[in-house]
């Protein structure tokens, strides 16, 4: 057999950056189900959950290396090859934050969250959930964009990425109150530091969801 | 019985061998759009290549030939008609046997470049380097280059076309039905002017220019407003409201243009060579050009047509299986740009790969946004068998040439 057209299509990295998304919405479920075992303190499930973070998150890692290694020179995209490797960046980002979040706590467990506090953590842990969960939804939609090309399919995924963009903000308002709490409470250094760092990396999960969709942002320019 | 009519019967054996290659491989290229794109089944894909294969060889071939194709080796060795004969088996052989190993090593070879490459041979063993008109050779090479480049630019901006009309608007399905008379107008405007240029059909009517010219807007004007009509009792809530629906019956209709133009100008590369050797034996001369009878043309049609028949179902379902996200309006644009390089090429005589035009097509849509991701590695690939072919195809013939030579002396 010789058929030279078939070699021409290959297998679509939207295909891996999809599955990639599903990995990431994957984890926000047992990353929140982790933080608020830490918070409420009496929860025996927390490595359980890490060890499935953790999984994901290897499991991620491979798409990304399978995504990256084969698009030869001279692939044809609708998008650029950097671009496309930034949102993968970007992306993949989330769920090592998601990772780190959870190595940070369980490096120390006790003396956990102060009572005063757990309101907050729930509350700053939820507002984080929703853009993790929103990035699958943004490439499928970026895909239909691909398919269509119409302004009202761009509109959807712009939408998406002022979403994003949104919810990042209100995470870095809670981010503000909640350093501000734990500065003012009386306790000993090196739980402050602790939590101080902790509320700094779950933060730092919705911003790189908010560079996923400045990236995509890019990708679906004219 | 005489050599001659061994060689006559050597002469329908590998032509019909080289006619059943082009069905079983070079087919499933041109109609893997349609079949990737699921506009229609592989069955049904069978059935449309096998049939408008034939129409396309027997009906809108060429029924004349230059002897040595396109006149790349120069008339001077044709003085001995015996030499154009065996000359013409050679290449025949020498072909056969290139194309049957790039088969089986998977190549993406040409049937075209194969029977050209041989034809070089050919003329390089009879009459020396001074026999090849070079100056046609480049004609022919540069059309190699120029028909995929036609190809995507047809393409490309095909599909900018529908992108920005159809596709991207949110009314997309009721525009499609709009412009619909506009796609199957022209293909069949194309198709018709091919029926009434160089067809024996067109010499009966002998019509003039602008009159064929006027009946083939007529009839593509009528056709098109009937398909839209058609077009309309689709509904909008079986095919989804966007216009691919649409495209996916029309693409039905380009999958019968690609099978056409294919049948048309590869019967060529089976047919021709054997023409020259059934005109000998019949006449006892080679002129510069000889006629291909109509038998001829339906010979090579039903090579090609029991080639996709025999084989051509293994081919398509690994193509269905294997391209996936090709959607109904790409896949029109790969087909229509490719079948209208290859009707428009054939009919200008010049000698050019189907397979490649369908690659060009695919390559316009990517770059013009439309495809997810396209491997170019296939683009260089191509460019090296290509230069590969063309002495491997010139070697072999010469061999083969001289081995029938020595043979027939001993006879």
């Amino acid at each position: 057999m010789r058929i030279p057209f078939l070699s021409l299509f290959m297998s679509s990295p939207f295909d891996g950056l999809q599955e990639h998304a599903e990995k990431v919405r994957e984890c926000a479920w047992a990353f929140q189900q982790a933080v608020e075992c830490h918070v409420e303190n009496k929860c025996k499930s927390f490595e359980e959950l890490r060890q499935e973070v953790i999984r994901l998150e290897r499991e991620a890692d491979i798409i990304k290396r399978r995504i990256r290694g084969h698009l030869p020179k001279g692939t044809i995209m609708p998008v650029d090859k950097f671009q496309l490797f930034m949102y993968l960046r970007e992306q993949d980002a989330v769920l090592d934050a998601v990772e780190d979040v959870l190595d940070w706590i369980s490096y120390r467990v006790e003396p956990g969250i102060p009572e005063e506090l757990s309101k907050d953590f729930f509350l700053f842990v939820d507002s984080t959930i929703d853009p993790i969960e929103e990035l699958s939804k943004m490439v499928a939609e970026a895909r239909k964009y691909f398919e269509s090309f119409s302004d009202k399919q761009r509109e959807v995924v712009k939408e998406i990425i002022r979403n994003l963009r949104h919810q990042e903000h209100e995470a870095d308002k809670i981010e503000h109150m909640l350093k501000q709490k734990i500065f003012n409470m009386e306790m000993d250094p090196v739980t402050v530091f602790h939590m101080i760092r902790l509320t700094e990396i779950i933060g730092s999960v919705s911003d790189h969801a908010e560079n996923a969709g400045d990236m995509m942002r890019a990708m679906i320019a004219k | 019985m005489s050599t001659e009519y061994i060689i006559l019967i050597a002469g329908f054996v590998f032509g019909f061998y080289m006619a059943w290659n082009i069905g079983a491989n070079d087919v499933a290229n041109s109609m893997a759009s349609s079949v990737g794109a699921k506009a229609i089944t592989v069955r049904q894909a069978i059935v449309i290549a096998s049939i408008l294969n034939l129409i396309g060889a027997a009906f809108i071939g060429s029924h004349v030939t230059d002897t040595i194709r396109k006149g790349i080796v120069s008339n001077e060795i044709l003085n001995d008609p015996h030499i154009a004969f065996v000359g013409a088996l050679a290449a025949l052989l020498s072909a056969a046997l290139w194309v049957s190993f790039a088969t089986w090593k998977s190549m993406p070879v040409s049937t075209t470049h194969s029977i050209v490459g041989a034809m070089i041979g050919f003329g390089i063993i009879a009459g020396g380097f001074k026999a090849i008109q070079w100056g046609k050779l480049t004609s022919v090479i540069l059309s190699w280059i120029i028909s995929p480049a036609l190809s995507i630019i047809i393409s490309f901006i095909m599909f900018s076309i529908i992108k920005r009309l159809i596709i991207s608007r949110n009314d997309s399905f009721d525009r499609a039905l709009k412009l619909s008379p506009f796609f199957v107008g022209i293909s069949i405007f194309i198709v018709v002017l091919s029926f009434l240029f160089k067809t024996p059909l067109g010499n009966t009517l002998s019509i003039g220019t602008p009159m064929a010219v006027l009946i083939a807007i007529l009839i593509a004007v009528l056709i098109g407003y009937i398909a839209k009509f058609f077009l309309k009792r689709v509904k909008k809530n079986i095919s989804g409201d966007n216009g691919e629906g649409i495209f996916r019956y029309i693409q039905v209709g380009t999958a019968c243009y690609v099978a056409l133009a294919q049948g048309a100008n590869d019967v060529a590369n089976a047919i021709a060579p054997l023409a020259v050797i059934y005109f000998f034996v019949n006449t006892g001369t080679v002129g510069d050009q000889v006629p291909v009878p109509f038998f001829l043309l339906l010979f090579g049609g039903v090579g090609i047509a029991l080639g996709i028949m025999m084989a051509g179902r293994r081919v398509m379902e690994t193509l269905g299986t294997k391209i996936t996200h090709l959607s109904n309006s790409r896949g029109f644009c790969v087909e229509f740009a490719a079948a209208t390089t290859v009707l428009v090429a054939s009919k200008l005589g010049l000698p050019v790969s189907t397979t490649h035009a369908a690659v060009g097509g695919v390559l316009g849509v990517g770059m013009a946004r439309g495809m997810e991701a396209l491997n170019l590695r296939l683009v260089y690939e191509i460019v090296f068998y290509w230069l590969l072919t063309l002495p491997a195809a010139a070697f072999t013939c010469m061999a083969i040439y001289k081995i029938l030579q020595f043979i027939l002396q001993r006879m």
